[in-house]
């Protein structure tokens, strides 16, 4: 039976109904992909009060730029992290420039995405299946490509930052970021 | 020479913010073209999604979920508030054209109503025209009678229903016309008319020779054209008729009469 199932990331696409201003849909959107996107956001920003603003903005504008968006170019939820990333990867060099530095030094350089408190609360099971293979996905980096995919994506640190960052040549961080996401992507590919 | 091959690893580092800017240019301006590293670009942005799916997911607090969705409520009331100043720039548009329209038919009707003010002006003017036309001919018809070699004059004298009056015949023989002016006549009313008549020797009827009315001053001329021959006119009278004449005299009551 689970072989027969629908192994999609991704359950119906809800921003064309959002685009015509169906505010159901858009409930519904929050409620399945919030949770995510504030994870997220805490990553980046180490937060609580920046990752709420950003996520708000977030919705916002996912509200309004919603006919933007073109489902065969890729998912709700990866537009969505477009989005937040983007916006959160600006807050936190903002931040930066104010010198506000206070937990950089503290970021962990572990090969681990994550290190936010797992949530407690029920996920749905679309959600529980997705996070199982990436998090199965990702765990099959070499521990140096994820740390180099973690400081550009959650850090926004470019090539040449990364390479001060962990002392490494700047050839070789470019080649293990591009290791990285090829294997992303075939596995992606895989999913589908 | 940039390969597909390269282009496909710009993409994989511009999915995760770490193209430089030299390379994520580059790739912009080859994506349009090349639908194989379009979808490349695409892929590898959905690979990225999942570095952020990676997380366990953390519930945002409630009253955030309140918040976005009042923020998006005021959205959507700008929105309408965007499309109610849209009908009414649209009503203002409207207002406008009418005010436009209807100025212009006023224009029209006011042109029209100056036009027919003109033509009627015209028509007065022509008329007025006519008469001093008319009156000139009559003028210069008078002044060629006084101003003639030939000019014969005649008096006519006051008789017993108004001894004072008196009047001046000039006779032109050769073009049988004559212009006669009268003196202290009483004026007539308003349905009489004074009536010159020609006493002809070869008719026992007196024929008329035109009517005219007298004003206040007492003064009054009367030109006559087709006269009889000289030779047969006897005398001229005046009597007072019912306004515009008529084919015999009336009355006997001559005001005015002399023989030629």
């Amino acid at each position: 039976m689970i072989a027969a199932m629908d192994t999609s990331f991704e359950p119906s696409s809800l921003l064309p109904a959002v685009a015509h201003g169906d505010m159901a849909a858009f409930e519904q959107l929050y409620d399945r992909h919030s949770s995510t996107l504030y994870a997220l956001l805490l990553r980046i920003l180490a937060n609580a009060d920046d990752a709420q603003e950003v996520l708000q903005e977030t919705f916002v504008k996912a509200w309004t730029n919603a006919k933007m968006f073109d489902s065969v170019r890729g998912s709700d939820v990866a537009w969505l992290i477009s989005i937040a990333r983007s916006r959160g990867i600006d807050r936190l060099r903002s931040r930066k420039i104010r010198g506000d530095r206070e937990d950089e030094a503290g970021r962990e350089l572990s090969g681990s995405f994550g290190f936010i408190e797992k949530r407690t609360g029920a996920d749905d099971a679309i959600q529980a299946e997705e996070r199982s293979a990436v998090r199965s996905a990702l765990a099959e980096l070499p521990e140096a490509q994820r740390v180099a995919l973690a400081l550009a994506y959650f850090e926004g640190l470019s090539q040449s930052e990364i390479a001060e960052r962990l002392g490494e040549p700047l050839g070789t961080i470019k080649t293990r970021m591009q290791l990285g996401m090829k294997k992303l992507r075939e596995r992606l590919k895989a999913f589908r | 020479m940039i390969g597909h091959e390269q282009y496909e690893s710009i993409a994989a580092l511009d999915a995760i913010g770490a193209a430089t800017p030299a390379e994520a240019n580059s790739l912009v301006a080859h994506l349009p073209s090349c639908p194989d590293c379009r979808r490349a670009r695409d892929e590898y942005g959905e690979a990225a999604s999942m570095i952020g799916r990676d997380l366990d997911p953390v519930a945002p607090p409630p009253q955030l979920r309140d918040r976005i969705f009042a923020a998006v409520e005021n959205d959507n009331v700008v929105d309408a508030r965007d499309r109610f100043n849209s009908s009414r720039w649209w009503m203002a548009a409207a207002v406008v054209f009418l005010a436009l329209w209807g100025w212009r038919e006023l224009s029209i009707r006011v042109t029209r109503e100056k036009i027919h003010s003109s033509e009627a002006e015209i028509r007065r003017l022509t008329g007025q025209n006519q008469i001093l036309s008319a009156r000139n001919e009559k003028l210069s018809a008078e002044m060629a009678s006084l101003a003639s070699r030939d000019t014969r004059t005649i008096a006519l004298t006051g008789q017993q229903v108004s001894p004072s009056a008196s009047a001046k015949v000039f006779l032109e023989p050769q073009q049988r016309r004559a212009v006669v002016f009268f003196y202290n006549l009483p004026a007539n009313a308003a349905d009489k008319s004074y009536q010159l008549w020609i006493l002809r020797g070869d008719q026992p009827k007196p024929q008329s020779a035109g009517v005219f009315d007298v004003t206040q001053s007492g003064a009054a001329s009367i030109s006559i054209e087709n006269l009889p021959l000289a030779t047969e006119i006897k005398g001229l009278a005046v009597t007072l008729e019912p306004k515009g004449g008529v084919a015999q005299p009336t009355n006997t009551n001559f005001f005015v009469a002399g023989s030629t």
